[in-house]
């Protein structure tokens, strides 16, 4: 089928679903790095759908995905600041599926395109949870030095996860819907 | 939780029978007026109320130990970190100096240990209608109301797939990551390098993706059969109709939130430190 | 006759994404009120056949059609996707990713809700549809609370309230168990009785969909229609074997006797046959024609359990005071209805839980404080759903994964590799990327990843489930040549023909406890068992039964033996 760019299929909409439903059950899962601080593996799951069905789902599933996890885990609140944070976070992701070099499904990417995936998404992140802190300044009243603390934490964490394990997830799925041409049965 | 993954609370409440898009409503008023102040005394008594309401409403607090538990616990820390980072912050606000302990880098002040006791208390009174809201509304009256509110019904409904197959998707996880142990994988401290823990998490979220990729395409298929975004609109089985409580508690609302931008713009509502 | 409701003519389809036409020049007309069947092997082109019906081709999966589709008089393109969803009303084989809602309620009123109906006029309409497949109990339950079998029921609820013309059954006994799945083509039959709509079932398990009336079979091979008739004529045909379908066992065992049969004798119905005298003469006379008895010597138990009890809350027992014992070399199958804790017991024994009273033993040894990777040393684990274990891109890695994990040396992991390698015989796809193989190859692949570490007994779960005949033959002769080379094997199953022919022993598991075990072709003649487990009787002992045989399990047995005889030579 030809991708097209905002079209609200029923694929999207189930898209957004599943890929929310896995981000916000793994959100309470985390590779504990030294004590007190963790890696969420979560974040990979927006790599991976942003790349494979673009913005729209990417931000969807980051927002849906980020409250579900929140419902579960929040404390009885959801962070809305985080909630769009995340959001921002899968728009970026998404954006490498606007190229025409780029799609997943048919095993098609330029190495520039991963570069891309893993530069443009880090920046999103940081511009999402950028905002995310500003809000938490103005909404809330935390410290803005605590929350430059915060915000430096929180983007560089998921930029190591996104990096470390979402862009190469992305690669290897590529590598495995290339098409198989010339394939023999060896003796 | 329960092995849907629901954490509604069957009871029959005035919480329970009002409609979830009423609810969503008294919801938003709630936050928008505690992110609009920073004063103790708002949320004490927000906290207050939002506990008699929590009360009214039948939840068990087995059922909310462990959010409860949570909450405390990030305030806890949250608190701790602020008074740390910035000991003096609450002076800053205030214009105002009163030492408590020096801690060499800065000085601890009586003005930061209020701010940080509001700060809590503005997340504390957050905390009871979230509560409030997800125990007494049903999963499949979420989207319907989401709905009513304003949000697209596809939106929305991405929603009702996300509920519906949390569960699902967690017993796949599980099974696949069993299926890795006995294979000899390890994930947790002690079982190999970092980099092979992370390699290993890479492999189950493998499966786990492919698979999903699947049912996303087995679950469209079976909506686009069944005409889902055939029409603008759609109408929801779960829907309520709008009852005589919903409409007062919608008009009280509204009228709370103007009442609150009053105030907030007639000066009151900044930081308040009784002790200057 | 009237006009047809579904019509192709010279029809053909090749898939964007492929160098081969999938259906090719296929003519078939369908007319209202029929009940057919349309049967192939894997890879026949049925199921893409179906999706032509329901209008996914060509709304969602594109490609080039040649020649001509109708529909009630329609061609497809003239209609939408949603327009031919009111005429063909589909029921996935899937029953979870069909079963959207969250509630059974919501779920039948999905349509409606889709058509916006008001919210009013829902309520007596669903009722009334969950009444038909008698689910009204269970309106308010989430799908989480029902069985396989019940979301089939919610899943046809809500395709009978569109009111379609048609009902197209996409493999609908493919995840059932036995008995669910006997249910099933009774309430099919009955639907179809009551309200006279069109019905296309789409399956390879010939026998089970035969219990009940059909107009007409329709057979595909290679993305071809290879023969149509009516059950009759196809039975007393060879079509069905020759296109790698099942036959009914019973129809299998009248053919070894030397019973010659014409559609006139109506093949379809057992008894028919079961009581002509001639029928019953030449069925004794291959009967004793057998070598008797085939003595099972018990061999030294490799993994035991001990009066195993295991419970999730603490309260109640999901297992009961279990015992048993596999032996070396052993195939042993685990049968029981869905929930008779089949899994979990396989869970005790992989380590993924830890009983709460009694000793499981692997030799000597008791082993009920193994962590699940130390036990993975020794008792390996095959998931159903191949693509639930597969890790890695090539073949190689998958297999390697373990013994790397293991910590031994490369040249050691290669060597090992490629041993497992060929006796899988997967030596000459070793570079294959494993997205290129098939279902049961892919299946293959898990074994040989599990085969690598050499542990004393493999739990194969549902190792048949998703293949056709075919396949499923070659794949369990290669277990059964691995089982000859000394290892153990666990299946779980519910399907009675793997039992059958490929296991020694078995285990009938309901409520967690045993209620019957030993020599399988006793175990599986023993009715009461059976219908306690919620199992179905093998159309084998059915007709041992109305044939008047005194020894139903010597029978079965001799059947057994003949097949394997056949499939050795």
């Amino acid at each position: 089928m030809s991708q097209s760019k905002f079209n609200f299929t029923t694929k999207t909409v189930v898209a957004i679903g599943i890929g929310a439903a896995l981000y916000g059950l793994l959100g309470s899962i985390s590779i504990p790095v030294f004590t007190q601080t963790a890696l969420r593996p979560a974040i990979a799951i927006l790599t991976i759908f942003g790349a494979m069905f673009g913005p729209v789902v990417g931000l969807l599933s980051g927002a849906i995905g980020h409250i579900i996890t929140d419902l579960i885990w929040g404390g009885g609140t959801i962070w809305w600041t985080w909630v769009a944070g995340s959001a921002i976070s899968g728009l970026g992701m998404g954006l490498v599926f606007m190229k025409s070099s780029f799609h997943v499904n048919e095993g098609r990417a330029a190495k520039a395109d991963l570069w891309f995936l893993g530069i443009v998404g880090s920046l999103a992140m940081a511009i999402g949870y950028g905002f995310s802190s500003v809000l938490d300044i103005y909404l809330y009243g935390e410290p803005p030095v605590k929350m430059f603390a915060q915000f430096l934490w929180a983007t560089g964490a998921n930029v190591i996860v996104h990096l470390v394990l979402g862009v190469p997830a992305v690669a290897g799925l590529i590598s495995r819907n290339r098409k198989n041409s010339n394939l023999t049965v060896l003796k | 939780m329960s092995k849907s993954g629901m954490l509604y609370v069957d009871k029959d409440t005035l919480f329970h029978r009002m409609d979830g898009a009423a609810k969503l409503i008294v919801f938003a008023v709630w936050t928008v007026i505690v992110f609009l102040f920073q004063d103790l005394r708002v949320f004490v008594p927000l906290f207050a109320i939002g506990l008699i309401l929590l009360f009214l409403a039948q939840i068990p607090y087995k059922r909310i130990r462990l959010l409860v538990w949570i909450m405390v616990v990030f305030n806890l820390f949250n608190s701790i970190f602020t008074l740390l980072i910035t000991p003096s912050y609450g002076s800053e606000v205030t214009g105002t100096a009163t030492v408590v302990l020096d801690l060499g880098y800065n000085v601890l002040t009586l003005e930061t240990c209020f701010y940080v006791l509001t700060l809590t208390m503005k997340y504390m009174s957050l905390m009871p209608i979230t509560v409030l809201f997800i125990f007494t509304t049903h999963p499949t009256r979420f989207a319907s109301s989401l709905n009513r509110i304003g949000v697209p019904y596809k939106i929305a409904y991405a929603f009702n797939i996300a509920f519906r197959y949390v569960p699902d998707l967690q017993t796949e996880f599980r099974n696949i990551s069993n299926a890795m142990q006995a294979r000899g994988m390890g994930f947790g401290k002690g079982e190999g390098s970092m980099r092979d823990r992370v390699k290993h998490f890479i492999s189950i979220a493998i499966p786990l993706v492919q698979s999903s990729l699947h049912r996303i395409e087995v679950v469209s298929n079976a909506m686009d059969l069944r005409g889902f975004g055939r029409h603008q609109k759609r109408t929801w089985y779960s829907a309520t109709a709008w009852r005589r409580a919903d409409y007062i508690i919608a008009a009280l609302s509204v009228v709370a939130i103007l009442a609150a931008i009053a105030v907030r713009l007639s000066g009151f509502g900044r930081f308040w430190y009784p002790f200057s | 006759m009237t006009e047809p409701i579904i019509s192709f003519k010279n029809f053909s389809f090749q898939y964007r994404s492929l160098s081969e036409p999938t259906l090719k020049d296929i003519n078939l007309d369908i007319f209202p009120g029929e009940k057919i069947l349309i049967a192939g092997p894997s890879g026949s082109g049925k199921s893409t056949l179906a999706h032509c019906i329901n209008g996914l081709i060509p709304f969602t999966y594109t490609g080039t059609i040649s020649g001509e589709y109708q529909l009630k008089g329609k061609r497809p393109d003239e209609l939408s996707i949603f327009e031919i969803s009111r005429t063909v009303g589909t029921i996935l084989q899937d029953q979870d990713g069909q079963f959207i809602g969250l509630s059974v309620g919501e779920d039948v009123a999905f349509a409606y809700e889709n058509e916006c109906m008001p919210t009013s006029d829902m309520k007596a309409r669903v009722e009334s549809a969950l009444g038909v497949v008698d689910m009204l109990p269970y309106m308010e339950h989430s799908p989480h609370d029902l069985s396989g079998g019940q979301k089939q029921r919610v899943s046809l609820a809500g395709v009978l309230s569109m009111d379609v013309d048609v009902l197209l059954f996409d493999e609908p006994l493919a995840n059932l168990d036995p008995a669910s799945g006997k249910h099933a083509m009774e309430l099919m039959e009955e639907l179809h009785q009551q309200h006279k709509q069109t019905m296309i079932i789409i399956e390879h398990r010939v026998e089970d969909v035969l219990e009940q009336p059909i107009d007409r079979i329709i057979v595909m091979s290679e993305g071809r229609i290879a023969a149509v008739g009516t059950p009759d004529e196809l039975l007393a045909s060879s079509v069905m074997h020759e296109h790698g379908l099942r036959e009914p066992l019973y129809i299998s065992a009248l053919k070894y006797a030397g019973v010659r049969f014409q559609a006139e004798d109506h093949p379809s119905k057992l008894t028919e046959l079961s009581r002509r005298a001639d029928v019953q003469e030449k069925l004794r006379t291959w009967l004793d024609d057998g070598d008797r008895g085939m003595n099972i010597e018990t061999a030294a138990p490799l993994v035991s359990m001990k009066q195993v009890r295991f419970s999730y809350d603490g309260e109640e027992d999901v297992i009961q005071g279990l015992s048993l014992d596999i032996g070396q070399g052993e195939r042993i199958a685990l049968l029981g209805n869905n929930g008779a804790g089949k899994s979990t017991l396989s869970h005790l024994l992989t380590g993924i839980v830890k009983p709460s009273a009694g000793e499981i033993y692997f030799r000597d040894e008791r082993i009920n404080k193994w962590s699940i990777r130390r036990r993975g040393k020794h008792i390996g684990y095959v998931m159903q759903n191949p693509n639930h274990m597969i890790t890695q891109q090539m073949i190689k890695d998958e297999i390697a994964l373990g013994l790397r994990m293991k910590g031994l040396p490369t040249d050691v992991v290669q060597e090992k590799v490629e041993e497992t390698l060929r006796i899988c015989g997967l030596y000459g796809y070793r570079d294959w990327p494993i997205t290129a193989l098939s279902y049961g190859q892919k299946k293959r692949v898990t074994i040989a990843s599990i085969l690598a570490m050499e542990p004393e007994l493999m739990i194969l779960d549902e190792p048949t489930a998703g293949q056709d005949y075919k396949h499923y033959t070659e794949f369990m002769d290669f277990i059964v040549d691995l089982a000859d080379r000394g290892m153990s094997f666990l299946f779980i199953t519910h399907d009675m023909h793997l039992a059958l022919e490929y296991t020694d022993r078995a285990f009938v598991l309901h409520d967690g406890a045993c209620i019957a075990q030993g020599e399988t072709s006793n175990v599986l003649t023993n009715v009461a068992a059976i219908q306690q487990a919620n199992l179905k009787e093998t159309s084998l002992g059915v007709l041992a039964r109305e044939a008047a045989i005194d020894a139903p399990e010597a029978f079965v047995r001799r059947f057994i033996q003949h097949e394997r005889k056949g499939r050795r030579s």
